[in-house]
This record gives structure tokens, sequence and C-alpha cells, in this order.
């Protein structure tokens, strides 16, 4: 297990400082000057000089990239040019709203995507089945942004179940029922992304279940809940929760649409906002810590394949 | 399922040896069994069909200029007259759908092909030698940390200015990495094969045996793997037009459309409905075909995601 762990950080650090090259280097991408890109048209030569010095632009590439490094390490992910404030100062403000539309959308995904597989691959080609499948594969076509915006003027707005827009801090005002404000993005979200979990779990519950060790519990006589659950979910969850780490991955990029749908105050609508202002910070910090969080699931997700299933630590 | 599928499979079969039809003249018979073999994958050949023949003739079927403002009509209901209804312009929402189709149809085909060009030779390289591979696939694995949507928007920013060169090269760039994974894992096993080893052993060069036996046994997963991209690529599209940041604004897109629709959408959710369900129907259709090539070209890859 030890060398595996070692393994696996090492994996990690690799990965970490390859997303920090990639960031760095696409800023590096942007064509002509990128002072008078960021400052707009209407620049003077010396503003433009000004902010040549201050982000170290007159330096050579590599001179650059050591310094981002360095700022990097130090936790500094440069200032914001529109909001004049550190990046990861409006970025930590941001998260919030993000974290809870993406664990609410996740709990959808769960909540309907794995007992619609389980359910699915019981049975297999039963009518339940089929139906189960025509939906997943509808879900999985539909834009998530567009199933928003329907449930929004339906629910919201024709039957004025639910408030529509906006979202006020959890954690400032000690309110949980503003979490009322998430459930419809959280819903297009998570349901989206519950067909393609319903459909990985309905085929490697399928793989299972035609196992040996699967006719042999059956033979002892053990209840069929006991089969699924014991037998054959634990042996089909590994495929499962790649999907799963994937779906998490998925949400993030997803909540950029949905949050602006809703217009909630999360990472999401600050990327739209900096991509339309051209706040190339902003835009670089988010980069590097959606990526990094990406990486981080990914360690996660093998840390638990390796508890799932013992063989995978010795490969 | 299976099973049924199979005796009604025999059964036109049958029928059709019987009658003469123009179908069967025009449709080489590989295609026809694979066009017919299930419900789905028919329905998904036609509606892409229709798409087809939807963005070719689009500015010559369309019953009002796509792009005349019109005041005094706006933001009216679906009628026999305007099949959609209007937008807060009073243009026809029906023929901007219309029109919007070939622009949709044209960026999916373009993405997909640029992640095709990248990803087939990198991929095939990478896979083929082992010390390229080790180096760039860690770089693609890199890049693909980047969520798809974040990373396209970042690009667009990037290139300064919406446009539909820079909407291909932005979107492309997220896709292409995950067409070299694809290309690259196939190569990996396919050079593991006897004829590899036996091309090997007859001394032929590392160049012409990736030339000639390994990339024609790519097409398959590479086909599959354009089929997905092409369905994701025109739904991302989609999202970075909605969003403002895709191609400009006076070009009539189903994106485009469910942006300037959404200041509206209570008053008149039409603007946002159709657009969306011609996007869900076209995406829905890539996917199936995607899905019934799979299963067609390489039984292998059913299992996997």
């Amino acid at each position: 297990m030890l060398s595996y762990l070692v393994r696996r950080v090492g994996g990690m650090v690799v990965s970490t400082i390859l997303v920090i090259t990639i960031t760095f280097l696409l800023l590096q991408l942007i064509p002509g000057d990128p002072a008078t890109v960021m400052l707009g048209a209407n620049a003077t030569p010396e503003q433009a000089e000004q902010l040549r010095k201050t982000w170290g632009l007159d330096q050579p590439i590599p001179v650059q990239f050591a310094r981002y490094f360095e700022n990097f390490v130090r936790g500094d992910f440069g200032q914001s040019l529109f909001h004049r404030q550190p990046v990861l100062t409006i970025i930590r403000q941001r998260a919030e709203t993000s974290v809870w539309l993406s664990a609410l959308a996740l709990i959808v995904a769960l909540g309907i995507g794995i007992p619609a597989g389980i359910l699915s691959s019981v049975k297999p080609n039963s009518l339940m089945d089929n139906s189960m499948l025509l939906v997943a594969l509808a879900g999985a076509s539909i834009p998530s942004f567009w199933l928003g915006l329907m449930l929004m003027t339906l629910i919201a707005g024709k039957l004025g179940w639910l408030p529509s827009s906006g979202f006020t801090s959890v954690l400032a005002t000690g309110n949980l029922a503003n979490l009322k404000n998430l459930i419809l993005p959280a819903f297009s979200l998570g349901f989206v992304n519950a067909a393609l979990l319903a459909r990985t779990t309905r085929s490697s519950m399928l793989d299972v279940l035609n196992a040996d060790y699967v006719t042999t519990a059956r033979a002892k006589g053990l209840r069929q809940r006991s089969v699924i659950v014991k037998h054959a979910l634990r042996n089909a969850s590994i495929p499962i929760l790649t999907v799963v780490s994937f779906t998490f991955a998925s949400l993030l990029s997803g909540a950029v649409v949905t949050e602006n749908v809703f217009a909630l105050p999360g990472i999401g609508s600050l990327i739209v906002q900096s991509v339309l202002k051209r706040d190339y910070p902003v835009i670089q910090g988010i980069m590097l810590v959606v990526a990094l969080l990406y990486v981080l699931i990914n360690f996660v997700t093998d840390l638990v394949y390796a508890m799932l299933d013992p063989r995978i630590r010795y490969r | 399922m299976t099973k049924r599928t199979h005796s009604n499979k025999r059964d036109r079969d049958a029928s059709d040896s019987r009658t003469y039809s123009v179908w069967k003249c025009l449709v080489p018979p590989g295609f026809r069994k694979f066009a017919t073999g299930r419900r789905t994958t028919l329905a998904a050949i036609l509606i892409l069909a229709a798409l087809i023949l939807i963005s070719a003739l689009g500015p010559w079927i369309v019953p009002y200029d796509a792009d005349k403002l019109k005041v005094t009509d706006r933001l009216q209901g679906p009628s026999g007259t305007h099949f959609f209804g209007t937008d807060n312009f009073g243009r026809d929402v029906f023929s901007r759908v219309i029109v919007g189709t070939r622009i949709t149809l044209l960026l999916g085909l373009s993405i997909s092909a640029f992640s095709l060009l990248v990803g087939l030779p990198v991929g095939a390289i990478c896979g083929f030698y082992d010390r390229v591979g080790l180096v760039v696939m860690r770089l693609v694995d890199a890049m693909m940390a980047f969520p798809a949507i974040i990373l396209a928007l970042a690009l667009m920013a990037i290139f300064g200015k919406p446009g539909v060169l820079n909407v291909i090269l932005a979107v492309g760039m997220v896709w292409a990495p995950r067409m070299i994974r694809v290309v690259y894992s196939a190569t990996l096993s396919l050079r593991e094969n006897t004829y590899v080893e036996a091309a090997k052993a007859l001394g032929m060069s590392s160049t012409r045996i990736l030339l000639r036996h390994i990339a024609i046994n790519l097409l398959s997963p590479v086909i599959v793997q354009a089929t997905f991209t092409f369905a994701f690529s025109i739904m991302e599209v989609a999202a970075l037009n909605f969003l403002g940041v895709g191609i400009p604004p006076y070009v009539a897109s189903w994106g485009g459309m469910m942006n300037e629709g959404r200041t509206y959408i209570i008053r008149a959710p039409w603007i946002i409905l159709f657009p969306g369900l011609f996007l869900a129907t076209a995406v829905l259709a890539f996917n199936l075909l995607g899905d019934a090539l799979r299963d067609r070209l390489d039984p292998k890859l059913r299992r996997t995601v």
C-alpha cells in the first residue's frame, strides 16, 4: 500500500506542475502584446510600460515562469485587473455558491443515476430497463442550461413554487433556507449527469451479475437484496466510481453555464464575467484552482479504488 | 430485446428480397443492415439526414428572412403565421432555427475534423513510440484536467474576439486531447497483435508498420470518437454562444437565440424552447449514431465508457 501511495503522490505532483505550466503557457498565446490587450486599445504607452514592469512581462519567458511558479507556491495568484483585489480572495468569496451547487447536484445525480442503473440491471431488457435507458439517453443529450431555463419558466415562473434566481450565502447568514434557491439549478445540472451514471451503473452491474460468485450467492439462498448490494454492487463499484469522479468534474464544468442561467454568484459566473472583461489573472486563477481540484479528486479516487479492490495496489 | 430485434430483422430482410425497392438499389447492403438493425439507429440516421437537408436548403425554405426585424410583430406566440413565434425584434423564430442549423453542423464538423487531424497522428505516434508517449501523454492528461467549458472559455478570452474560426480552435483544442487518448490506447493494444510482430520480423520499418497496419485499424475507434465529439462539440458551442462568447451575436445560432431570449423567458418562452429542442434532438441523434457505430465497428469497446 505504501509504494502505491508513493507512486500516486508522485503522479499528483507531476500533474500539478504540468497544470501550472499549461496555465502559464496558455496566457503566452495571447496574440500581440499582452499588456495592450489587457488594458484595451485606449491605453497610453506609459500605462502599458507600467503594467509590463509590475507583471514582469519585460523579462524573458523562463524568468517569468519561475516567478509565476514562485508566486503560486506562496499562494499569490495575482491581482484582478477589474476588481483590484487579489484573485484568490475573489475566488474564495465565490466558492461557497459553487460548492453548494456541485454538492447538491452530485446528490441529485447519484440519487437518480445509481438506483436507476441498478433497477435496470436487475431485470435487463424489461420495459422498465428500456424506458430507463431511453430517458437516460435523452437526459444525456439535453443541454443543462436549456433544461434549467425551461424549469425556471415552468416551476419558478408559471407555478411560482421555487425562487427563479439569485443566492445569498448560507455561511454568512446562517440561514439554511437559502438553499431553496439552489434546488432548481442543482436539479437541472444533476439530472443531465445522472444519465451517464445510470448507463455505467447498469452496464457494470450486468457484467457482475453474470459472474459465478453471484450465481453461487443465489444458490446459497441469499436474499435478492443481499446479492445485489453485498455481492454485485461492491464489485461493480469501480467503473461507477470512475464515472462519479468524472461526474464531479463535469459538474464543475456544467456549473459554469448553470450559474449563469440562475444568476448565482459562483465561480462559473465569475469566469464568464472575467472572460467578457478580459480579466486574465482571474481567468488564470480559476483555471488553476479548478484543474488542481480535478487532480486532487483523481488522486482521492485512486486511493478509494485501492481500498475497494486490494488487487489494484499491486499493479 | 436482442432476440426480438433479430427476428424483426429477419422478417424485414425476407420481405425485402421479395419486393423491389428504390431504397435497396441506392443503399449498399452493409449500410442497410446497419441502419435497419435497430429502430433507434434508423431514427438517428433519419434525423441527421433531415438536419443535413435543412442546413443545405435552409435559406431557401424559410418562410421569412431570418434577420428581418419587424418590431410590430415582436414577442408573438407560436401560430399559423409564425410556427415558433417571434422574438423581441419581431424576427421569425422558426426561420432563425432553420437557418441556424447550418452553422451548428458546420461547426460540429470542423471541430471533429480538427480533433481528428491532431488526435490521429499524435495519438498513434505516442502509442507506438514509448518514449514520446511517456512525455506527451502526461501533457495530454494534464490538459484534460481542465473542465471542457472552462478551457474553451479561457481560450476564447485568449484569442480575443468572437468568431467562427476562434470557436473551432477553442473547442477543437478542448476535444483534441480526448481524441489523442482514444487513439493512444487503441494503438497500444493494436501493436501487441501478431501481425505487427510478423511485420517487424519481416524487417518492415516502424513508419511503414504504423501507416499500413496500425493506421487502418485505428479507423473504427476514431470514427466512433469523432461522432461523440460532434455531439459534445455542438453542445459546447451552443453553451459558448449562450454565454455570449462564441460566434458574433448577429449570426443566427441556436445558443445565441437562447441567450437573446433569456430576458423574455417568462413572457416568450418559445424563443428558447425551440432552438433547445433542435439542439437536444441533434445531440441525441449523434449520441445514438455513436452508440450504434461503436457496437457495430468495435464490439470490444462496448463495455467501456
